[in-house]
C-alpha cells in the first residue's frame, strides 16, 4: 500500500505545480483582465471593484491559494469574455462532447488494435503482420489535421457517406444515430491514430512474451493456439500497451483539440483554445486544472492496474 | 556483537577484511544481511576459495572489498591500509591495486569499444603504471592469456565467444598487475570444455605473475581446483576456513558437509545430501538466530538457537563455527 | 500533454537501447534496407530545395497568378504547376517549398538542442539513480502533464511569436522525452557488468558516463531523433492549424489555409498535405531503420512447422522411438540443422541421459518430440512416435492428447518455466481439465495430492500464490507436478537442475528419479554434466553437433567410452581424486557451425587421434547393437588406439 500512497502523493504534488506554473504564466502575460471587463472609461475605483470581484487582488500567492480553495468546490470563477456563464458552466457544456469523442475513438481503438496486434504476432511475417504494421507505420506519419482531412475528403466529399462538419451534435439518447453519424469520422480519425500506436506496442510485447519458456511448456502440453494467446500470453504482455491507453485517455481530455477544430466540435480542446486567445483566464485555469486532475487520476489508474495484472507488482507495493 | 569471530586472522597480509558487514536496505524499512561479521584474510601469492549456495553474501563480499557496495561497518585493510576509512579520491587511488573479474564475460565488456581499447583501459584511466615500454607490456599480458594474435586487439568483444571475453576480461585486470584479484563466478557462465581452458589459463597466471587471489564460486570442485585455503559461507556468515585438502578430506561444519555431500555423484564418502540437510533457505531479511545454519541442521540444540558459534580452531589452520563440530567426526 | 509528444510512436525505444550486446550475433551484418535509402533521399531532395530555393527555377512563392496569369485561380497540378495553384493563383508547389524552410530549421535546431540536454539530463539520473534521480523524475511527470498550449500561448504573448521564441518552447518541451529515452537505456546499461568492471578499474563518474555509457546510447539517441525531428514538424503543423504558429508560410499554415474549401478545391490542401506526411513518413522510416541496427532483430521468419519424408516406424513397444529425425531451423543467416539424422528409443522405466555442450542440440531434440518451437520457422523429417502415435503426422488433435496424456516436460530455468501472473493453482490443474473429463474440485484435490508428492510443504497455501513467491527448487517441484498431472508415460527434463543450487540439485534429481521408478515412466533427462548422469540414468547418448555420437548403457559408457569425444568429456569432469592444482584435460577449440556441418566426423578439428578419413568420411555406425558410436578410431582399440 505505501507504494500506492507514495506514488499519489508524487502526483498531487504535480497537480499543485502545474497549476501554480499556469497561474504563474497567466499572471506574466501582458494586459490587465479588470481593465478589460470594466471597458474603456472606466474609473480607477471601478476597475478595483471588479479586481476584487474577479478576485484578481492581493499578492500571486494569495489569489493562488484563493482559487484553490474556491477550485475544490467547482468554483472556477466567472468568464471574463463569455458574460454571464461560469467557467464551470462552460466546461460543463463541452467536457461531454470530448468524453464521448475519447470514448469512441478509444473502443474503436482497442477494438481493432488488440485483435489484429494477436493475429500479428502469432505469426509474424504473415500477410496479415505484413500489411498491418506498414499500415500502422504509414498511419504514424500522418498526424491528425492531415488524416482528418484525408478522411472527409474520402468520405465526406467523394463517398459523402458522413457529414464534415459537426453541427448542432443532438444528445447520445436523444437521437443515437445522428450523433452517432456525425461524430463518426471524428472518432475514427482519432482512433486510427491510437490503433498504430497501440498494435506497435502489443505486437513486440506479444511477440517477446511467445519467446517465453512457459508458453513452450503450454505448447508442450498440447493446449489449443487459442487458449495459449488468450489466457497464458495476452496478460503478461498488456504492462505497456495499459499504460499508453491510459496516458492517451487522459492526453485526449484536452489534446484532441486539432479533431475539434477540424470537425467544429465545441470540446475542451476548443474552450482551451478560445480562452487562452481571448485570454480569459479563469477558464483557462480551470481547464487546465480539469485536465491534470484527468492527468493524475489516469496515472494512479495505471498503477493500480498495473498491479492487478501483474501479481510481482501487487506483492512488491504490499 | 562478536560475528563470527577473528581469532583466525594472521599478521603481515596483503588484504585483511574484518567483521566486515553488508546490509541493503529493503521494504518496509526491513533490512537485507547480506554480509554478517565475515572476517578473512589472505597471503601474498595465496588463493582463498569462497563457496557458498546463491544468497550466501559471496559476491557481495567480493564487491565490498571493491568498494562497489557501501560498507555499513567492519574495516577492508589493504597492503596494511585500512580502505573503509579513506574517501573520495583516495579511495579511487587504492583501486589500482585491486582489480575484479565478473561472472559473465560477455556483459563485462562494453560492446561498443574495441579490444585494444578495453585491454588498455586502466592505463588510460590512470597513465603509465610501470617503468618501460607499456605496449610491450600490454602485448605480453595478451600474449599470456591466449590472445596474441595481431588481429585480435581491433576486433569488438560480441566477435568473441564467452570463453576468449573472459580471457580478455582477464588481460585487462592483468594489466594494472593488481596486488589482489577477486575473480567472481569466473566461469560459471561457461562450457565445462571452455571452464577448463580458462582453470588452466588462471592456474598457470597464477605462477607467472605471482598472482594473490580471491576466488569466488559456487561449484566446490572448480573451487577445490584452484584454491589453498577454501571458506565455505552460508546466509552471510563464516561456516568455515582450512586448507583445501583439510576441508575436502575433512569437512567439520554441518553445513559443509551437506554442501560436499551434494556434489553430483557423491564420492567424498558422506552420508546421502537429504540426511545432512533440511529444508529451506531462510530469508535473509530475517535470518535465525544464533547459528544461521540452525533451521536446517540435523545436530541443532538450544544452544545454537541462543548463541552465535564463533570461529575455532579445531585442528590447527582449519576453523570452524559451529558448537558441536565434534558430532560429526 | 506536451507539444511534442514523445509517446506517440508505439516503439519502446527505452527498453530496446540496451540490446546491442544481447543482439551480438557474430557474423551477421545489419544493413540498411532499400527504404532507408528512399527515404534519406526524399530527406535529402527536401533540404536541397529548402537551401537553394532562391537561385533555383521556381516560382515566386508569394507572387499572385491573378496579377502576373502565369498560374490561374485554383489551378489544378499539372504540367504548368505540379502542386496546382491556390485561391490568388499562387503556385503551390513553390509555397511548399517555402514551407520547408521552417519546418527543417525549426525540426533540426529543436532535435539537436532538445536532444543533447534531455541525453545529457536522461544519461547523469539513469547511472547516478538515487535523489538526482527522484528529482529528475518528478520534474519529468509535471513537464509531461503541463498543458504546453498554456506555456506556449503564455510566451507567445510576451516575447512575440518568432522563430527564436518557438525554438526555445519546442526544444524546452520535447526535453522530457528524450530524458525519459535515454534514462530508461541508462539505468538498462548500468546493471551490465562493464558499468562496474571500469568502476572497479577507477573510472570516475565522469568517465563512466562519456567514455561507457555515451557511446552505447548514441545510436538509439540518433535514431529516436530523427522520429522526435518528424514529431516537431507534427507539432508545429497542429499550431499552424489552429493559426498560433509561426508569422512565416509553413506547411501548416498552407493545410488550414486549404482545408476550408477541401470539397471544391482538394489540391489545396491535398498537396501541402500528402508533403508533409511523405516527410514525416520518410523520417520515421530512417529512425526505424537505425532502430533496427542495434535492436534484437525482429522475427523475420514466419512460424511454421513442416514436415519431411518419414523413417522406420517403431515396433509398438517403446514409449518414445526416434528414427531419424532432422529439424531444420530455418532463419534467415541459413538453416540451422540442430537435430542431424538422430534416433532413440525408450522403454517404459528406463531413463536416458542427454549430454552435451552448450549448442549440441540436447535442447532441439526434445522440441522436436513435443513440436514447440516458440516463433521459428521449422521443417522436422524422419519419425517420432510417442506411445505409438506419429508426432509429426497424426491428426492435431491426437498430438495434443498425446502431448497432454503420455508427455511431461520440465525445462531449464524454473523462474521462466511458470507463467508469473497465474496462480499456481490454475497451472497445475490447466492439463487436467483441458485433457481429461475431471471437475474443477476433482482437479484441485489431485494437485494438492500432486504437491505432497513433489514435496511442497503447506500445497493447500502454495495453491493459492503466484510463481514469484516461491524459491527456485520450490517453483521446479511446481513443474514437476504439473507435468506427472496427466500420469504421462513420458518424462522429458531439460536440465531441471542447472539454474539450482547444489544442495537443492541433489534434491530435485532424486525426486525426479524416484518418480520415474516409482511411476515406470520412461524419461530422458538433458544435461552437459556428466556426472548428474552417472547415478540417474540407465543409457546415455552424447550429442555433439546436433547428431548422437556415443550411446550405450551408463557404465560403459563410463567405464569404456570409444568415441573420442566422449574420453574427452570424462576426462574433463572436475575429478575429486585429483590433488589440487593439478592441470586438467581440457578440449581446445570450439564446436562445429550448425549451419555448415564439418563433411566428415564432426569433431575432428578437436580431435587429437583424427586422421585425412576423419575430415572426409563421416564414421558409420551400427545403432542396433547396445553400446554403439561414430568413430573412425575409437578409443580402447589397441590397434588404432595407441596411435
Ligand atoms: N529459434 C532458433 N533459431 C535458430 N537457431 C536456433 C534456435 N534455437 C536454437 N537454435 C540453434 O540450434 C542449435 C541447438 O540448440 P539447442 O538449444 O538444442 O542446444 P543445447 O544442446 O540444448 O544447448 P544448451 O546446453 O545451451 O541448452 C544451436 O546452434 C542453437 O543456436
Ligand atoms: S552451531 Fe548448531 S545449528 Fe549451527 S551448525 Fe553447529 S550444530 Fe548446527
Ligand atoms: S572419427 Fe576421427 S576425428 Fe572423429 S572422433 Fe574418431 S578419431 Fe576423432
Ligand atoms: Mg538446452
Amino acid at each position: 500500500m505505501l507504494i500506492f500512497v507514495q506514488r499519489l502523493g508524487r502526483l498531487v504534488f504535480v497537480f499543485f505545480v502545474v497549476t501554480f506554473v499556469t497561474f504563474f504564466l497567466l499572471d506574466q502575460a501582458p494586459g490587465d483582465p479588470a481593465e478589460r471587463f470594466a471597458g474603456l472609461n472606466a474609473t480607477p475605483e471601478v476597475i478595483e471593484g471588479i479586481r476584487a470581484e474577479l478576485g484578481l487582488n492581493g499578492s500571486l500567492i494569495e489569489r493562488y491559494l484563493r482559487w484553490l480553495g474556491n477550485a475544490v468546490r467547482f468554483d472556477f470563477g466567472d468568464s471574463i469574455v463569455t458574460r454571464g456563464f461560469s467557467s464551470w458552466d462552460l466546461i460543463r457544456e463541452s467536457l461531454p462532447k470530448t468524453l464521448e469523442l475519447m470514448v469512441f475513438a478509444e473502443i474503436m481503438a482497442i477494438g481493432i488494435a488488440v485483435p489484429l496486434a494477436l493475429a500479428s504476432a502469432r505469426r509474424p511475417g504473415s500477410f496479415i503482420d505484413k500489411a498491418s504494421s506498414s499500415t500502422a507505420f504509414g498511419l504514424l506519419a500522418l498526424p491528425a489535421f492531415v488524416l482528418g482531412i484525408y478522411m472527409s475528403f474520402i468520405f465526406g466529399v467523394k463517398l459523402g457517406w458522413f457529414p464534415t462538419i459537426v453541427d448542432n451534435l443532438p444528445g447520445l439518447n436523444d437521437d443515437p444515430l445522428d450523433n452517432l453519424r456525425q461524430m463518426f469520422l471524428p472518432s475514427l480519425t482519432l482512433a486510427l491514430n491510437l490503433v498504430a500506436v497501440y498494435l506497435r506496442l502489443l505486437r513486440s510485447d506479444l511477440i517477446e512474451t511467445l519467446q517465453e519458456d512457459y508458453v513452450m511448456l503450454a505448447q508442450a502440453r498440447g493446449l489449443s493456439e487459442r487458449r495459449i494467446m488468450w489466457r497464458h500470453v495476452l496478460r503478461p504482455s498488456s504492462l505497456n500497451f495499459t499504460t499508453a491507453v491510459g496516458l492517451n485517455i487522459a492526453g485526449l481530455i484536452g489534446g484532441a483539440f486539432i479533431i475539434e477544430v477540424l470537425f467544429a466540435i465545441n470540446g475542451m480542446g476548443r474552450l482551451v483554445i478560445q480562452s487562452v486567445i481571448l485570454e480569459d483566464f479563469n477558464v483557462v485555469a480551470a481547464v487546465v486544472a480539469i485536465l491534470t486532475v484527468a492527468y493524475v487520476m489516469m496515472n494512479f489508474l495505471v498503477d493500480v492496474l498495473y498491479s492487478i495484472l501483474d501479481p510481482r507488482i501487487r506483492h512488491a507495493a504490499r | 556483537m562478536a560475528g563470527t569471530g577473528t581469532a583466525h586472522l594472521r599478521h603481515d597480509v596483503v588484504l585483511s577484511v574484518t567483521e566486515l558487514v553488508v546490509e541493503f536496505p529493503a521494504r518496509k524499512k526491513q533490512v537485507v544481511h547480506a554480509v554478517s561479521g565475515v572476517s578473512f584474510d589472505l597471503d601474498k601469492g595465496e588463493t582463498l576459495g569462497i563457496v557458498g549456495e546463491s544468497g550466501c553474501g559471496k559476491t557481495t563480499t567480493g564487491r565490498a572489498i571493491m568498494q562497489l557496495e557501501s560498507v555499513t561497518s567492519g574495516s577492508i585493510r589493504l597492503n596494511g591500509v585500512d580502505l573503509a576509512a579513506e574517501q573520495g579520491e583516495q579511495l579511487r587511488q587504492a583501486r589500482k591495486a585491486m582489480q575484479m573479474i565478473f561472472q559473465d564475460p560477455v556483459s563485462s565488456l562494453n560492446p561498443s569499444r574495441r579490444v585494444r581499447e578495453i585491454v588498455r583501459e586502466g592505463i588510460d584511466i590512470w597513465g603509465q603504471t610501470r617503468e618501460g615500454d607499456v605496449d610491450a607490456w600490454v602485448a605480453e599480458v595478451m600474449e599470456s592469456v591466449g590472445l596474441g594474435d595481431e588481429d585480435v586487439a581491433d576486433r569488438r568483444p560480441h566477435e568473441f565467444s564467452g570463453g576468449q571475453c573472459q580471457r580478455i576480461n582477464i588481460a585487462r585486470a592483468l594489466v594494472m598487475e593488481p596486488d589482489v584479484l577477486i575473480l567472481d563466478e569466473p566461469v560459471s557462465a561457461l562450457d565445462v570444455s571452455v571452464q577448463a581452458q580458462i582453470l588452466n589459463l588462471l592456474e598457470g597466471l597464477k605462477r607467472q605473475f605471482g598472482l594473490t587471489m580471491l576466488f569466488i564460486s559456487h561449484d566446490l570442485s572448480i573451487v577445490r581446483y584452484l584454491s589453498d585455503r577454501v571458506m565455505v559461507m552460508y546466509l552471510g556468515q563464516v561456516c568455515e576456513i582450512a586448507e583445501t585438502a583439510d576441508l575436502f578430506s575433512r569437512p567439520t561444519h554441518p553445513y559443509s558437509r551437506a554442501l560436499l555431500a551434494s556434489i553430483p555423484g557423491n564420492t567424498l564418502g558422506l552420508p546421502q545430501a537429504s540426511e545432512l540437510i533440511s529444508g529451506e533457505l531462510p530469508s535473509p531479511l530475517n535470518p535465525p538466530s544464533g547459528c544461521r545454519f540452525r533451521t536446517r541442521c540435523p545436530h541443532a540444540t538450544d544452544v545454537c538457537t541462543s548463541t552465535e558459534p564463533e570461529l575455532v580452531e579445531h585442528e590447527p589452520g582449519h576453523w570452524v563455527a559451529c558448537h558441536h563440530p565434534s558430532v560429526n567426526a | 500533454m506536451p507539444l511534442v509528444e514523445p509517446g506517440a510512436t508505439g516503439a519502446k525505444t527505452e527498453t530496446e537501447a540496451v540490446a546491442p550486446i544481447k543482439g551480438g550475433n557474430p557474423g551477421q551484418k545489419r544493413r540498411l534496407g532499400l527504404t532507408f535509402w528512399l527515404s534519406a533521399g526524399w530527406i535529402f531532395t527536401l533540404v536541397f530545395l529548402a537551401l537553394f530555393r532562391d537561385i533555383l527555377p521556381i516560382r515566386d512563392p508569394d507572387e499572385l497568378g491573378i496579377r502576373t496569369r502565369e498560374v490561374a485561380k485554383f489551378e489544378s497540378p499539372g504540367r504548368n504547376a505540379c502542386g496546382g495553384g491556390d485561391g490568388q493563383g499562387r503556385d503551390m508547389f513553390a509555397r511548399v517549398v517555402q514551407g520547408a524552410r521552417p519546418a527543417l530549421i525549426l525540426g533540426l535546431t529543436v532535435t539537436i538542442i532538445g536532444g543533447i540536454l534531455g541525453s545529457a539530463v536522461g544519461v547523469t539520473s539513469g547511472y547516478l539513480r538515487g535523489k538526482v534521480d527522484t528529482v529528475t523524475t518528478v520534474f519529468i511527470d509535471i513537464a509531461l502533464a503541463f498543458p504546453g498550449l498554456v506555456l506556449l500561448i503564455a510566451v507567445r504573448a510576451t516575447f512575440g511569436n518568432s522563430m527564436f521564441v518557438f525554438i526555445v518552447l519546442f526544444s524546452l518541451t520535447s526535453i522530457p522525452g528524450y530524458a525519459r529515452i535515454v534514462r530508461g537505456a541508462s539505468f538498462a546499461l548500468s546493471e551490465r557488468d562493464f558499468v562496474d568492471a571500469a568502476a572497479a578499474m577507477g573510472a570516475t563518474k565522469r568517465r563512466i558516463i562519456l567514455r561507457e555509457l555515451a557511446p552505447n546510447i548514441a545510436l538509439p539517441v540518433l535514431s529516436f531523433a530523427f522520429i522526435g525531428f518528424a514529431l516537431v514538424i507534427v507539432a508545429e503543423g497542429g499550431l499552424a492549424f489552429i493559426g498560433l504558429s509561426l508569422d512565416e508560410t509553413t506547411w501548416g499554415k498552407l493545410i488550414a489555409d486549404g482545408a476550408g474549401d477541401i470539397a471544391r478545391h482538394a489540391h489545396v490542401a491535398l498537396f501541402p498535405a500528402t508533403v508533409m506526411f511523405l516527410t514525416i513518413l520518410a523520417f520515421n522510416l530512417v529512425g526505424d531503420s537505425m532502430r533496427a541496427l542495434y535492436s534484437p532483430r525482429e522475427v523475420a521468419t514466419q512460424r511454421r512447422l513442416r514436415v519431411g519424408a518419414m523413417a522406420d516406424t517403431g515396433s509398438g513397444d517403446e514409449v518414445l522411438y526416434i528414427d531419424d529425425l532432422f529439424t531444420a531451423l530455418h532463419t534467415p543467416n541459413g538453416d540451422v540443422h540442430a537435430v542431424d539424422g538422430v534416433s532413440l528409443s525408450l522403454k517404459a522405466g528406463e531413463a536416458l541421459g542427454l549430454v552435451g555442450e552448450s549448442g549440441s542440440g540436447k535442447t532441439m531434440i526434445l522440441r522436436s518430440i513435443v513440436g514447440a518451437f516458440a516463433l521459428a520457422d521449422v521443417t522436422r523429417t524422419g519419425t517420432v512416435e510417442v506411445a505409438g502415435v506419429d508426432m509429426l503426422r497424426a491428426e492435431p488433435a491426437d498430438i495434443k492428447r498425446t502431448l497432454g496424456t503420455q508427455i511431461g516436460m520440465v525445462s531449464q530455468n524454473p523462474l521462466t518455466a511458470l507463467n508469473p501472473v497465474r496462480l499456481i493453482e490454475h497451472q497445475i490443474t490447466e492439463p487436467m481439465l483441458v485433457h481429461t473429463s475431471m471437475s474443477k474440485s476433482e482437479a484441485r484435490t489431485r494437485a494438492l495430492e500432486l504437491m505432497q508428492q513433489v514435496g511442497i510443504p503447506a500445497p493447500e497455501r502454495r495453491l493459492r500464490e503466484y510463481p514469484h513467491q516461491l524459491s527456485g527448487g520450490m517453483r521446479q517441484r511446481v513443474t514437476i507436478a504439473i507435468a506427472l498431472a496427466n500420469e504421462p508415460e513420458l518424462l522429458l527434463a531439460d536440465e531441471p537442475t542447472t539454474a539450482l543450487d547444489v544442495t537443492v540439485q541433489d534434491q530435485i534429481l532424486r525426486l525426479l528419479s524416484d518418480l520415474q521408478r516409482d511411476r515406470k515412466m520412461a524419461m530422458v533427462l538433458v544435461t552437459h554434466d556428466l556426472a548428474v548422469v552417472k547415478g540417474f540414468t540407465d543409457r546415455v547418448a552424447i550429442v555433439y553437433g546436433g547428431e548422437v555420437i556415443e550411446s550405450g548403457p551408463t557404465e560403459q559408457i563410463f567405464s569404456n567410452p570409444r568415441h573420442r569425444y566422449t574420453v574427452a568429456l570424462i576426462q574433463s569432469m572436475p575429478n575429486l581424486d585429483l590433488p589440487s592444482h593439478s592441470e586438467l584435460t581440457t578440449i581446445e577449440g570450439t564446436p562445429p557451425s550448425l549451419v555448415s556441418p564439418p563433411r566428415g566426423c564432426r569433431f575432428a578439428a578437436r580431435c587429437p587421434a583424427a586422421q585425412d578419413i576423419c575430415n572426409t568420411t563421416p564414421p558409420s555406425t551400427n545403432e542396433a547393437s547396445e553400446h554403439w558410436f561414430r568413430c573412425h578410431f575409437p578409443a580402447g582399440d589397441d590397434a588404432e588406439g595407441a596411435a
